[in-house]
């Protein structure tokens, strides 16, 4: 009795502590607090402004570089000692946007908290799934719907693999990538959305071809 | 066994790999026993186990993760992003690096604004895009934390370390005083020595000090010279002239002591030219034309490793051997001189169980027909080390071929309006007191110096003397101040190739140890400090052009079409070899390290551990000696042997190395080793009543009684060993190069010798399998085996029925990597060992750690002799993962961390290794590497962090208890497989032959690798696997090995055939040795014969 009941709470303690430690429990949701509390909702949702506006790297090397200061100041530059803004000014004075000005005065960078961080002998490439008509939102979920970003997706190699698998359901036409909104024909309609994705990406040297090797994201 | 006893009768192969392997010595018995010699639990003991902690931690590091949820990053993006950089992506830029007076002419790839690999620049004349392992390991250089980062101050025994910010500042004010005085006076008083430049931007600087300060004295000054060269051209055309050989088209090449594809300025051009000349399977490549080689060396050089023919006579005995040469070509036409020679000799050999080598006469006899026949289309090339005379002989020689003009072209020798003084000159002067300041801007003239100068002691007795230099070096140590120098990449510079077009080098980085080139400082001197360096380069290389042509200068690096011209020179006839030389007794042949050059990188891990192409000797230098003069000396393998000179007080003491092939009485040192002030990689002593900059490494040396001791805190400092003997004490004025009338003491002490060539034996059975399979892997014929049956390379060997034992992948419809290796190309010049090491993150494990055969190079050139002892032949073979389509390890391993790519590649999955190593067991090739430690681990410190930047973003590090190996390079392959899709091509994902280059592929100097798509026919990959000559190694097993190599072809002149045996392990049954060079068809036959009795 006494020895079963040992064994339960063990094997309770052990379930705990795996669920606890799931890759998808642990990092789905994941939200840390940033530097300068910059809404996705208002920009990429309702002000309607590309991703790549800022992420201006995404369709062209590994890295969907996260934006310089002076991106920022674009909009957002403070005022001279006179009480003169700057360019377009928006929200001069915020003290949200301390952080902006400051870094744009001196020169510092911004430490953002990194969010979506995968194991470093991971590489993964941005340019590539862009350019092959993976939206943003398939790893980092309805983005333009965040006042603060979370990470979305398990990004576990599971999760991965499951897609370079089949990728054609979760694929979209080039000028839709950015538009996290799109959604893809209904159920049944599946099979027109790969015709079309296979159509789109074409087939021969160009078919889309989701690699499942090892080493094209170790090496 | 002795060293000369006859060979074991119980041997099968006539190849053999060193004469350990060949004697089987107990030594070697014990360790093939277990393919890791030492096991894991084998901690590094003693000295070498410090030594191996500190390599650990100058040579790599990892920024790591751990925990559950990893560690949280940052992302830190610029304040404001420079226009056109991408974060992530590289970038490359044109540069040129100088040393010893010879530029390199490079590409350099920078990621974040950190260079990370050096290539060849496939444009530049000069470099065509290859480059040679010195360039390469340049990177790691940049990094080293050992480098000077103040400005140091050194008066009455003190140490003065000047503050970073300050310290400049007061040195240009020290300097601006005493140039104040010193000008006032015309300059008397001021010396100022450097190693030779091809700069325009220094020559202009020290036009202008000469001009403006007349009284003041220059100085040049580099351990490994032209000064002979020079000379050689003064005697022979009365002015200093400079040698460009032209290997294409030629069709006998000769080669005196000279290292002409390897150790030459314009090696490089020279070697893609010989590589060329090689390619037998090149439309229209006639196999009558083929070009000859011929090399008359005391050592094995790369060149003479790869001739068809070698001889080995001393390298006092040169001299002669060209003036009989001379005459011999004179007489050739007579066709009296070689053949009562010959056929004395035919008698002689059909006596003796074994092939002996030609003798110097027939030997010379025959080359001087061979050179009268191919007149206007040969060369004769000498050694820069060898005496003036022998490169008049030389000079004399090519115009009696008349090939001067046409395959050895001279031009002028640049030089400046400024006369130099040698360093003799200057200790002279110093002792004379007619210096006072002394500039020594780069060099380390105090360890390199000839000994009897004593040149540390007389630079003590000059008030002022300044030494700039990337480290705090020997020669620092003996001025008042120490000044650190860029590293060539972060610095403005010129260089002229050795053709004369100008190069720029630009700046791929900040300075980041507050380092100042040498510009910069002759700036202060010349009043130019407040122009730019940059536009001193512009103004001295360029002149005054537009923006323009300066951007193309930047931009490509050089000055295109700008070579000099030829001239026109008569050779002086009839020089005498002076019969000073005398032709016995023993003799020191000094040559620059293939690793550590002069000295100069000598803490560079990359270099130190790469394995010499001969000896495949680590982390040391050694008397290098033949079977026979090991007997004189009375030292085996290992065994110290002390050597003085009667004019001497030195003396050195050397381990003994043998190597076959050396010319008897001939002791082959490499410079540059013994270090004492080079940093914790290549050697470091604290200076007297100093302390060692070395702290943390303690805890290591003493174990666990420092930790105890210390709590884990270390509590002093210590050296770190030098690496290697230090013989510049027993070099002189007088013999440079090559010193006579040696006497040598076996003192009877072991060294322990770090040699690779052994290593990946099995065990005895496995090794004699090896042996009796050598033939088999390194696959050789000749020219007229190769026009008999092309194909002569497929019949060796085991050939089994090709079924399949299960399901095997289809690449039908996808691209199949696969690699071809010309062996008939490689110099075995580790060119491509250390391109992989900087583009794959290789860890550098120390010599300790390679003593035990866990070096982690992902190739090595594996090096085999045949043939007698006496004159034995090497055959070079580069090996990496075969990436086999049945690969045995991927059948093996638990975890599925090596699997099969659709591509064909062999994956190797680090983050799912166990470390079981049973791949690396199963693996019949030995290229699988295994993690013993955490090689990397090192990096975390945050001492290390400057080092961490030479790794390659796009390769992960390994940790312990990770098995690694080649991969054909596949983040180039994706990185090639992305562009193809994102780049906006015309056919997107259509990759193009040649688009992807592997790392050892692009720093080959003879373009002996071939890399490509094995489905695209058009491909050069595929051709070069479809040639007759092409096979893949150990066949029998079935393993479909995605590399080929293309069977070597030597070219033997018909009358020295008969000394070289078919080499191959076809013959089987001991009579591998001697006589199988008459008759071919005979040859063919048995061949046959012998592949069915071994089946």
């Amino acid at each position: 009795m006494v020895l079963g009941g040992v064994a339960g709470g063990g094997a309770y303690a052990a379930g705990v502590l795996g669920y606890l430690t799931w890759p998808e429990v642990m990092n789905v949701g994941y939200a840390p607090e940033q530097p300068v509390p910059f809404s996705h909702k208002l920009h990429a949702g309702e002000l309607k402004m590309d991703c790549r506006y800022c992420h201006n790297t995404v369709d062209k090397t590994a890295h969907a570089a996260v934006p310089s200061t002076n991106v920022c100041a674009n909009c957002h530059s403070g005022t001279y000692d006179d009480g003169q803004t700057k360019y377009t000014a928006v929200h001069t004075n915020s003290i949200k946007l301390l952080p902006v000005r400051q870094s744009q005065t001196s020169g510092d960078p911004i430490e953002w908290e990194k969010i979506h961080d995968l194991g470093d002998y991971v590489y993964f490439n941005h340019a590539i799934h862009v350019n092959q008509g993976v939206s943003c939102a398939v790893c980092h979920g309805r983005i333009d719907t965040m006042d603060v970003v979370h990470q979305n997706k398990p990004l576990t190699m599971s999760w991965c693999i499951e897609c370079h698998r089949d990728p054609e359901p979760r694929m979209r036409p080039l000028d839709e990538v950015t538009n996290l909104a799109w959604v893809a024909p209904a159920g049944d309609e599946l099979d027109p959305h790969r015709q079309l994705m296979r159509e789109t990406y074409g087939d021969g040297e160009n078919e889309i071809k989701a690699s499942t090797n090892c080493s094209t994201c170790h090496r | 066994m002795s060293a000369t006893e006859t060979p074991n009768a119980t041997r099968i192969s006539p190849y053999w790999r060193s004469l350990d392997d060949l004697e089987q010595s107990p030594e070697f018995q014990q360790f093939v026993k277990r393919e890791f010699p030492q096991q894991a639990e084998d901690i590094p003991e003693g000295v070498s186990r410090r030594r191996w902690m500190q390599i650990m931690g100058a040579s790599f590091a990892l920024a790591g993760a751990q925990g559950c949820r990893w560690q949280t990053e940052k992302i830190v993006p610029f304040a404001e992003r420079p226009e056109g950089y991408v974060p992530g992506a590289s970038t490359k830029f044109a540069t040129s690096i100088e040393w010893g007076g010879a530029s390199r002419h490079l590409l350099v790839t920078c990621y974040d604004g950190r260079p990370i690999k050096v290539e060849g620049n496939p444009e530049h004349p000069a470099s065509r895009g290859a480059a040679e392992a010195f360039s390469q390991a340049a990177t790691l250089s940049l990094y080293d934390p050992d480098r000077q980062s103040t400005v140091l101050q050194r008066s009455g025994g003190k140490k003065i370390s000047r503050e970073a910010e300050t310290g400049w500042a007061e040195f240009e004010k020290f300097l601006g005083e005493q140039t104040e005085r010193l000008a006032a006076a015309g300059g008397a008083g001021l010396g100022l020595l450097m190693p030779p430049s091809t700069s325009a931007t220094i020559a202009t600087m020290l036009g202008k000090i000469a001009a403006a300060m007349p009284q003041a004295r220059l100085y040049q000054h580099s351990a490994v010279s032209r000064t002979n060269e020079l000379a050689g051209a003064q005697l022979a055309f009365g002015k200093p002239v400079r040698t460009h050989y032209k290997l294409a088209g030629t069709r006998v090449v000769a080669a005196f002591d000279s290292d002409l594809l390897h150790d030459r300025p314009d090696s490089l051009t020279i070697a893609r030219d010989w590589g060329d000349a090689r390619d037998v399977d090149a439309e229209g490549f006639d196999p009558d034309k083929m070009v000859r080689l011929y090399s008359v060396e005391s050592q094995f050089t790369a060149t003479g490793s790869v001739a068809d023919h070698r001889l080995a006579v001393k390298s006092s005995q040169i001299p002669a051997v060209l003036a009989e040469l001379r005459d011999a070509i004179a007489h050739a036409g007579d066709g009296s001189h070689g053949k009562d020679h010959e056929q004395g000799h035919e008698e002689a050999h059909a006596e003796g169980e074994h092939p002996v080598a030609p003798t110097r006469e027939e030997f010379i006899a025959v080359l001087a027909e061979d050179l009268a026949a191919a007149k206007g289309e040969s060369v004769v090339a000498i050694g820069a080390h060898q005496p003036a005379e022998a490169h008049a002989l030389a000079h004399e020689i090519n115009a009696l071929l008349q090939n001067a003009g046409k395959t050895v072209v001279y031009t002028d020798e640049p030089s400046g309006d400024v006369e130099f003084g040698t360093i003799d000159g200057l200790v002279g002067d110093m002792a004379a007191r007619k210096i006072d300041t002394l500039l020594i801007l780069g060099g380390n003239p105090a360890f390199d110096a000839p000994a009897e100068l004593a040149f540390g002691d007389e630079l003590q007795k000059v008030a002022n003397t300044v030494h700039l230099s990337p480290y705090d070096d020997e020669t620092s140590r003996q001025c008042t101040w120490s000044l650190p120098e860029t590293h060539p990449f972060e610095a403005w510079s010129d260089a002229a190739a050795w053709d004369g077009t100008p190069s720029v080098g630009q700046p791929l980085i900040e300075p980041l140890l507050n380092g100042r080139s040498a510009i910069e400082v002759l700036s202060l001197l010349t009043g130019d400090a407040s122009t730019k360096p940059q536009d001193l380069v512009r103004e001295a290389v360029l002149g005054e052009v537009e923006e323009k042509a300066w951007k193309q200068f930047l931009h490509d690096g050089f000055v295109a079409d700008s070579a000099a011209a030829p001239i026109s020179v008569t050779a002086k006839q009839g020089i005498e070899p002076s019969s000073s030389a005398d032709a016995d007794g023993l003799e020191v042949v000094f040559r620059p390290s293939p690793q550590v050059y002069d000295g100069r990188f000598a803490n560079n891990g990359w270099l130190q551990e790469t394995p010499e192409f001969i000896t495949k000797l680590t982390w040391d230098n050694a008397a290098v000696v033949s079977p026979t003069t090991a007997k004189t000396l009375g030292a085996t393998q290992g065994e110290m042997v002390r050597l003085s000179h009667p004019e001497l007080d030195a003396e050195i003491d050397l381990p003994v190395f043998v190597v076959p092939g050396t010319a008897d009485d001939t002791i082959a040192v490499a410079l540059g080793y013994g270090r004492t002030a080079a940093g914790r990689v290549g050697g470091y002593v604290a200076e007297p009543g100093g302390k060692s900059k070395y702290r943390e490494e303690v805890v290591a040396e003493r174990g666990n009684w420092g930790m105890k001791l210390g709590g884990g805190i270390p509590l002093l400092s210590v050296n770190a060993a030098p690496v290697g003997q230090n013989v510049y004490p027993f070099r002189t004025s007088k013999h440079t190069d090559i010193v006579p009338g040696v006497t040598s003491i076996a003192l009877g002490k072991k060294y322990l010798l770090a040699t690779t060539q052994d290593h990946f034996s099995i065990d005895e059975v496995g090794l004699e399998m090896a042996e009796r399979r050598a033939g088999d892997l390194v696959r050789e014929g000749t020219i007229e085996d190769y026009k008999d049956h092309a194909d002569f390379a497929k019949h060796v060997g085991h050939h089994v029925p090709d079924v399949e034992l299960w399901d095997e992948l289809s690449y039908d419809d996808n691209r199949a990597w696969g690699m071809a290796i010309d062996l008939n190309k490689c110099l075995g010049c580790n060119a491509c060992v250390v391109a992989c090491t900087s583009e794959n993150n290789v860890p550098v494990v120390g010599k300790d750690q390679v003593s035990r055969g866990r070096e982690m190079h992902w190739i090595r050139i594996d090096r085999y002799f045949h043939g007698p002892r006496e004159a034995p032949q090497v055959a070079y073979q580069p090996l990496a993962c075969q990436q086999c389509e049945t690969a045995p390890c991927e059948q093996v391993c638990p975890v599925a961390a090596t699997v099969h790519s659709d591509e064909g590649l062999n994956d190797m999955v680090y983050n799912r290794c166990i470390g079981t190593r049973y791949c690396a067991n199963n693996c019949p090739f030995k290229v699988r590497r295994f993690n013993f430690f955490s090689y990397t681990s090192r990096f975390r410190e945050a001492n290390n962090e400057l080092l961490r930047l030479v790794n390659n973003p796009e390769v992960t590090l390994r940790s312990r208890g990770v098995m690694e190996k080649c991969t054909y390079c596949t983040q180039r392959i994706s990185a090639a497989r992305i562009k193809s899709k994102t780049d906006g091509r015309a056919v997107p994902g259509k990759i193009e032959d040649g688009e992807i280059v592997t790392a050892c592929q692009q720093a080959c100097p003879t373009q002996a690798i071939t890399f490509g798509d094995l489905k695209d026919e058009k491909s050069k990959v595929a051709a070069k696997h479809a040639s007759p000559r092409s096979y893949g190694m150990l066949d029998g097993l079935r393993l479909k090995p995605r590399t080929q190599f293309l069977a070597r072809i030597r070219n033997p002149h018909p009358k020295l055939a008969k000394y070289y045996p078919k080499p191959g392990g076809h013959h089987g049954g001991g009579h591998g040795a001697g006589g199988h060079g008459e008759g071919d068809h005979g040859h063919q036959d048995e061949k046959h014969k012998d592949a069915e009795h071994s089946a």
